[in-house]
């Protein structure tokens, strides 16, 4: 039952490696956009956090769907990405990774957010007042304190970002080795004959990553408060 | 002659603060033009009288809706000419009533963030006049959290200093403590006064404070400034 | 807490450089294949692995899936439809190199039901009724509209006079192999599937076949798309040897072309 044979494997290191390539290039950004919406008001606010959680909102499909029309090869960007700066990402590594990625976005932003929220501006006051330019009360006060929220959103995006379906499958399909991730592996799996062992190895190994995940987002929440009150 | 050559030596330390603003507070307008060049600035009034936006606006962390501010001759705020230089720029110090020291931070990295915050160099001699004046060299190691309302409010007060400001504001700092932690913390702010040789603005309620530490009062009733004038001013006052 | 995040990002890191997928330049081929290929194109794809040492990644779904996937720039090197109408939309496309078109395998289809079924032997002529022996159940082939099965499926139906009457009961499904499996879990009470499909899944046995003059032919044509490699023609050249073929026959595919050494 638990030899894994190696397309089992590809899969397993392939849903990690995108999962993790998503989430150290959405955390830069999800800090700034969390840092955005939790500090500043500008006009549009409303439409820019709305659009943030589309991808929870919205069928994964559609949001595959929508990653081909505009970065698909023939897509609005895709095509001039592809012509002119020899860059693909439908149907290859790259492209699951941007889906994992969108997909993930909303659960990586929303326990930054919140955590800088947290974050008491009378601190940041201070931290002007010895002297630190805004950039350096963010990195020296704001992102230390938070830091536990960004934590929870990374771990909590990586999580989602391994479970990714839909929109990965409509964006990048289902090549073993290139873009057959977990789950598109265990799809495949439940249409093969004699396939449903191997579909439940895979369906483990899922619930194994996620159930840790959540756990360790879990605590990384609970030791934001503690962290904020100086123990 | 001694006593000349001191008074001559604190006289370059007097700064001159000009203010002049207006700002819409809420129900009522905040309108306060003064001068002051004593070593400590009393700053009287009961709550809500707009003390505290008042040294806001001077600390560069609220902007007047007209008027100036002036530090030294060096214009910080000037309405008319769009002029407002933020806090971080302004070397101005500020002790706030709740302390607000860093609770990721050790003591002596809270002492030392305004040093590195302005690129200044390591002066160990220095961070040792001001921790002794405090008595705060034994707490280094410890973090803000557990200690005392006093002990905090001395690290406060030594964590603004040692950020070298021209001036220093203080807000109501013994405003949360009880009468011992006052009794207690009193004595360290006169010797500020008379060893930092930094001029502060001190904002209280209480009068009987003022009339220990400060040399010059700015009496505000409902945001406008009523008396002007020495510690004398006082006298009818609680 | 530091520690901490550093131990999360090296984790995350570690992950990120856990696989590296081949690479371009890898003697690697990507061959797009109707999902009724799976097991015999596994067996043939091993064998030519062992026999040349490039390796090929498979990526089987219905034929229509593919066209569009390889129309939209998917990375296939090879093509195998379950149809000619889908190969003839992905060379209307440009994505096909013609003169490299063979029509390679012929197959049938036939009328399964799960293993356990009271369902028997049924003779498939005109006149058959269907819909009367589905009863209340649903009958699983692919999506009539696009998928090949289902198309085969429904041509064969309208010429014996059986798919007004059984339209309402079907259960279309994205490909032929989730059709079959629709049935071997017992979720419908009969499926179309190819015969070769049936032989592969022990849960389902063939209770009828379908003439075959009553459907167009089944066949499969085989071809390089447009951003072939150029060890595609080798792969093809296997597709055709007499090792080749007695694969495809085991499975139950009829061999159409005549087979080189």
């Amino acid at each position: 039952m638990f030899d894994i044979s190696p397309t089992e494997w590809t899969a397993i290191l392939l849903s990690l490696r995108v999962a993790s390539i998503a989430t150290l290039v959405a955390t830069p950004l999800g800090i700034a956009v969390a840092w955005l919406l939790a500090r500043r008001d500008f006009w549009g606010k409303a439409a820019v956090d709305a659009a943030i959680h589309l991808p929870l909102v919205l069928p994964p499909v559609v949001t595959g769907y929508l990653l081909l029309l505009t970065l698909g090869r023939r897509g609005l960007v895709g095509e001039w990405l592809a012509d002119h700066l020899g860059i693909v990402f439908a149907f290859r590594w790259t492209g699951a990774a941007l889906a994992c990625g969108v997909m993930s976005f909303p659960l990586l932003v929303r326990p930054i957010r919140l955590s800088i929220e947290a974050v008491d501006r009378r601190l940041e006051q201070a931290a002007s007042t010895l002297g630190a330019a805004p950039w350096r009360v963010f990195t020296s006060v704001t992102l230390p304190l938070a830091l536990p929220g960004v934590l929870a959103g990374m771990v909590l995006g990586f999580a989602k970002a391994i479970g990714e379906f839909g929109a990965t499958i409509t964006f990048v399909s289902n090549i073993p080795g290139e873009t057959q991730t977990i789950s598109s592996a265990i799809y495949a799996l439940i249409s093969t004959p004699n396939g449903d062992a191997a579909a439940l190895r895979l369906v483990i190994v899922s619930v194994l990553i996620a159930m840790s995940a959540l756990i360790a987002s879990e605590w990384f929440a609970r030791r934001a408060t503690r962290r904020l009150h100086g123990n | 002659m001694v006593r000349a050559a001191r008074d001559a030596t604190l006289a370059r330390k007097l700064i001159m603060l000009r203010v002049d603003v207006s700002k819409q507070l809420g129900d009522f307008k905040l309108e306060a033009a003064f001068e002051s060049e004593g070593r400590v600035t009393g700053l009287f009034g009961s709550s809500g009288a707009g003390k505290t936006s008042l040294i806001n606006m001077i600390a560069g962390l609220l902007r007047p809706d007209r008027g100036s501010i002036a530090v030294d001759g060096e214009v910080l705020d000037d309405t008319a000419s769009r002029l407002h230089v933020p806090a971080h720029r302004r070397r101005i110090g500020y002790v706030f009533q709740d302390f607000r020291l860093f609770p990721h931070l050790d003591v002596g990295e809270n002492l030392d963030y305004g040093r590195r915050m302005n690129g200044l160099t390591e002066d160990a001699a220095r961070r040792k006049r001001v921790t002794d004046l405090l008595d705060i060299g034994g707490l280094l190691d410890r973090r803000p959290g557990k200690l005392s309302g006093g002990e905090r409010q001395r690290i406060a007060l030594g964590r603004a200093l040692l950020a070298q400001p021209r001036l220093l504001l203080l807000d109501e700092p013994l405003g949360s403590l009880d009468e011992e932690r006052k009794e207690e913390i009193l004595p360290y702010l006169v010797r500020l006064r008379d060893e930092a040789g930094i001029p502060m603005v001190y904002v209280s309620h209480d009068a009987a404070e003022l009339r220990q530490l400060a040399t010059q009062i700015v009496m505000l009733k409902r945001g406008h400034v009523t008396v002007f004038g020495g510690v004398k001013v006082l006298s009818g006052a609680q | 807490m530091h520690r901490i995040a550093g131990l999360v990002l090296s984790f995350i890191l570690l992950c990120g450089s856990a696989y590296a997928p081949a690479l371009a330049q890898d003697k690697n081929l990507t061959v797009f294949a109707a999902a009724s290929m799976k097991n015999a194109l596994d067996d043939v794809d091993a064998a030519y692995t062992a026999k040349t040492g490039v390796k090929i990644a498979a990526s089987y779904a219905a034929s229509s899936t593919l066209a569009k996937q390889i129309e939209q720039g998917a990375p296939a090197d090879a093509f195998i439809s379950a149809d000619t109408d889908w190969m003839d939309y992905a060379t209307s496309k440009k994505t096909i190199n013609e003169p490299t078109r063979v029509n390679l395998l012929g197959n049938s289809i036939v009328l399964i039901a799960p293993k356990d079924s009271r369902i028997d032997k049924v003779e498939i002529g005109p006149g058959f009724d269907l819909a009367k022996l589905a009863g209340d159940g649903k009958i699983a082939t692919g999506d009539v509209k696009a998928v090949p099965v289902g198309k085969y499926a429904k041509a064969a139906l309208e010429k014996l006079g059986a798919w007004q009457a059984a339209e309402p009961k079907f259960a279309m499904a994205e490909s032929v192999r989730a059709a079959l499996t629709l049935v071997a879990r017992g979720e419908a009470v009969l499926g179309i599937v190819y015969s070769t499909d049936a032989k592969v899944e022990p849960g389902v046995k063939i209770v009828g076949t379908f003439p075959a003059d009553s459907h167009p032919a089944i066949i499969y044509p085989v071809a390089a798309t447009t951003t072939a490699k150029t060890e595609t023609a080798d792969y093809l050249a296997f597709m055709r040897t007499s090792a080749a073929k007695t694969i495809f026959e085991k499975y139950g595919f009829k061999f159409l072309v005549s087979p080189t050494t």
